[in-house]
This record gives structure tokens, sequence and C-alpha cells, in this order.
């Protein structure tokens, strides 16, 4: 049997669906990797084809367009993300709150910094490529909320807290990470870490105790 | 809000009439005089329709349908959609930033400038909604240059926020507040509300964007006494 990155792999006696289902993550893996490499809007389906090693008319039964298909991939990779953030939180559910956002943010920028390609595809790409992009990368983003939001019975605060803080929280801290990315330092991105977790935490624990983990993280990295 | 309010709002970047006001603003940039209304009237009308149907929805005659003008006023003044595009994101930006530095200029200390100028900048968003969404949400149509321009705005007004410094006391003020990510932090707040359509309320988040400000610098019990303060 051929390998799965080989041209036209046609696995023997598997059914039909594998094929497909293996030719749709080729396709997805492919729009990020062009994506990334060459910019959303400089990416064209022949591109993402070409690098999939499928056929054109593949392309089309599986996908309406460019757009469609980078949405799905967008998902997929989001999909990703926020398992392993997830993940990381809930591995420390033991400690205080603000550990638990620093273990997550932890995860998020090991992943990011290990894969360049996934880290400019969520956070650089996605806001060049049109409305239905920008909406999921807000449901995306949204989809952090709840960890952030303990930070309100956490610090003792609920309701007195704005209503927007979360937004705000995440908006800076993905600043950062959006203006490394799309500078390059991609690969680096951990050298923002205790930066991420103040920011992240600031807002709803203020700065003395923000700047406590911060201090943390930044001796045990 | 409509045609004549964001003529009005342009004017002041790109007309005859600001230049006094401009200068005011030393770190403004440099503005072309430009005694052109029809120009202007193009440039207020790109933002409008960019900012109610989208960048790529947006064509010169969609545009020249909301100006009531012929094609050619069009191609005496701009190349193509993307030239004026450029023109009158460039002239919105430095609008915004002088209305909100003329705001700041009228108080004496930090956080009446910061209420001031944060106020103006969210009047203006319930005013002209839709000039807001092309400048805040379509940027990216706007192309790298613009990218850099945001940026650039953005950095201004993180500098006036970390102007905070002088104003807290010794020893108060933690040395690793990045300014930086409060306006990164608020321009994410007013970049969700635009491009979920929101057509008002802006103003009413002042009193949490002074409580996102003060924090870092004075603490929680200021930044709360100033989100009540604001909210009065």
């Amino acid at each position: 049997m051929a390998p799965p990155s080989a041209p036209n792999p046609q696995p023997q006696g598997l059914p039909r669906a594998y094929a497909v289902r293996s030719e749709r993550e080729r396709v997805l893996e492919a729009m990020v990797r062009v994506a990334a490499a060459k910019g959303y809007e400089a990416t064209t389906v022949a591109d993402v084809v070409e690098y999939a090693d499928v056929s054109l008319a593949a392309f089309e039964e599986m996908f309406e367009s460019k757009e469609a298909c980078f949405l799905e991939a967008y998902d997929a990779v989001f999909d990703v993300l926020v398992a392993h953030v997830t993940a990381a939180f809930e591995a420390a559910a033991e400690e205080p709150w603000p550990e638990q956002i620093a273990a997550g943010l932890g995860a998020l920028v090991d992943l990011l910094s290990q894969e360049a390609d996934i880290a400019r595809m969520a956070m650089v790409e996605v806001t060049a490529a049109g409305d239905d992009a920008r909406s999921r990368y807000r449901a995306a983003l949204a989809r952090f909320t709840p960890f952030l939001e303990q930070g309100r019975t956490y610090s003792g605060q609920g309701e007195a807290l704005p209503a927007d803080t979360a937004r705000f929280a995440v908006g800076g801290a993905t600043s950062m990470i959006f203006d490394e990315v799309r500078a390059g330092r991609g690969p680096e991105l951990k050298r923002i870490l205790p930066d991420l977790v103040f920011a992240v935490l600031m807002p709803y624990l203020g700065p003395e105790a923000a700047e406590d983990e911060m201090r943390r993280v930044t001796r045990e990295s | 809000m409509g045609k004549q309010a964001a003529t009005k709002v342009l004017a002041g970047a790109e007309g005859t009439g600001s230049i006094r006001e401009v200068d005011s603003f030393p770190q403004a940039p440099m503005l072309e005089l430009v005694d052109s209304p029809k120009r202007e009237k193009i440039l207020a009308g790109m933002l409008e329709e960019v900012g109610s149907s989208g960048y790529d929805s947006t064509s010169v005659r969609t545009v020249l349908a909301r100006t009531g003008l012929y094609r050619q006023a069009f191609y005496d003044n701009f190349s193509d959609k993307d030239d004026c595009y450029r023109v009158a994101f460039a002239a919105g930006v430095a609008r915004l930033e002088a209305l909100a530095a003329a705001a700041a200029a009228s108080q004496e200390t930090w956080r009446p400038k910061l209420r001031a100028g944060l106020g103006a900048v969210l009047d203006f968003l319930d005013a002209e909604p839709d000039v807001g969404r092309a400048l805040f949400v379509e940027v990216h149509a706007a192309g790298p240059e613009a990218l850099a321009r945001r940026a650039e705005a953005m950095k201004k007004a993180a500098d006036f926020i970390d102007l905070a410094r002088l104003e807290a006391s010794e020893g108060d003020s933690p040395p690793r507040i990045a300014p930086e990510g409060i306006v990164a932090g608020i321009h994410a707040v007013i970049h969700s509300r635009l491009s979920t359509g929101a057509e008002e309320g802006f103003r009413a988040l002042l009193p949490e964007f002074m409580y996102f400000a003060v924090l870092p610098y004075f603490g929680a019990d200021a930044a709360s006494a100033e989100m009540q303060a604001a909210r009065a």
C-alpha cells in the first residue's frame, strides 16, 4: 500500500469512502500549507489541488469554492487548537485559576510555535479571508471565553467586572500573537508567554496579581 | 447620518477647512491640500459604501450611485476602486485621530483627556457606523499600507495611554504594562460590535473602556471609581 504522502494513493481493498475522506484531508491540509505560504488572497484552487495531488474535479466535488475549503480547513485547525488548550487547562484543574490560564496559554503558544503554518492560517490569514472567515474567527476565539470567565468567580468580582472583559482580554492577547506571527517570529512565540499571561489575567485580577503570575511563569520557563 | 455627515467627517481630513485644526495635532501626517468637493464626496461615499456593503461588493458604480456623480468625476481623481479606498481609508483615520486629539486637548489631565478622546471616537461610531466599519473592519481590503497606518494609529493611542505613568504615584506603576495590549483589547471590543452590524450603543462602552485603561496603572479601586464616574 502506498504511504499517504505518495501521489494518488489508492489504498487497495479499502472502501471508497476511505479514499474520499483521505482526499478531503489532503486538500484541507494543502489549503493550510498554501494559504500560510502565499497568503489567502494569492492562493488559488489550482495551487491547492496541485499541493494535495488531487484532480480539480475531485476538489470541485468536495468544495463549492476556495473560500468554502478555507473555512472548513479553518474549523479543523481551530478544533485542534481548542482541544489542545482545553486539555492543558483541565490537566491543571487542581491549580488556582491563574495557573490554569497560564497552562492553557502555554499549550497554545507551544502548538503555534511548532506549527508555523497553523499559526499563520489561524491567527493572520483568517482576518484577510472575508466576512464569513472573520465571523468564524470571532466564534473560534469565543470558545476560549468559558475558561476566562471563571476569573469572575476567582476574583470575587463577579458581575462587577465589565461585560466585555473576556473580549478585551482575548483581544489584547491575540493582537500580540498576530504581530509576532505576522512578523515571522511565530517559532519564538514562547518568548511572549509571560506577556500573554499578564494581558489575559490583568483585566480580571488587576496589575499586582497578574504580575505575580507573570513572574512565576517567567521563572518556570 | 448619511452622505452629509460623512462628508463633514472627511472634510477636515482632506479639505481646506481642516488645515488649522490638523496643524494643532502635531502627530497628524501632512495632508495634501486638495480643494475638491467632488473628491471629498467620492471619498465619503466610498467609506459609506464599503462599510454598508463590504469591500468586495463595492464597485465604482455603486459608489457613484451613492454620490450622484458621473464616472468622469471618479476617474479624474482616482485610478480605480483600490486607489480610492486607500486614499479614503487614510483620510478617515486621520480625521478620527484629529477628532480624538481635539477632544482630549480641551482637558487638563490624563483621565479627563482619555475620557474625552475615547468619547469622541465612540460618538463618531454612533453617528457614522458605516464609516466606522469601513475603517475598523474592512481595513484588510485596503492592503498592507492600510494595515501599517492602522498600526501607527494604535501606537499613537498606546503612547497616549502610557502617559498615565507620569500620574501614577511612584512605584505604583508596574513596569510590564503593555499599553499596546490595552489598545488592542479596546479595539477588539469595537471591532466585534462593528462587524456584527451594530449601529449604535458605542458611547455606552466608555465606562468599561475607562476601567480597562485605568486598571493597570492605578489598580482596581481607582478603575471601579472611574467606571462609575464615566457612567454618570
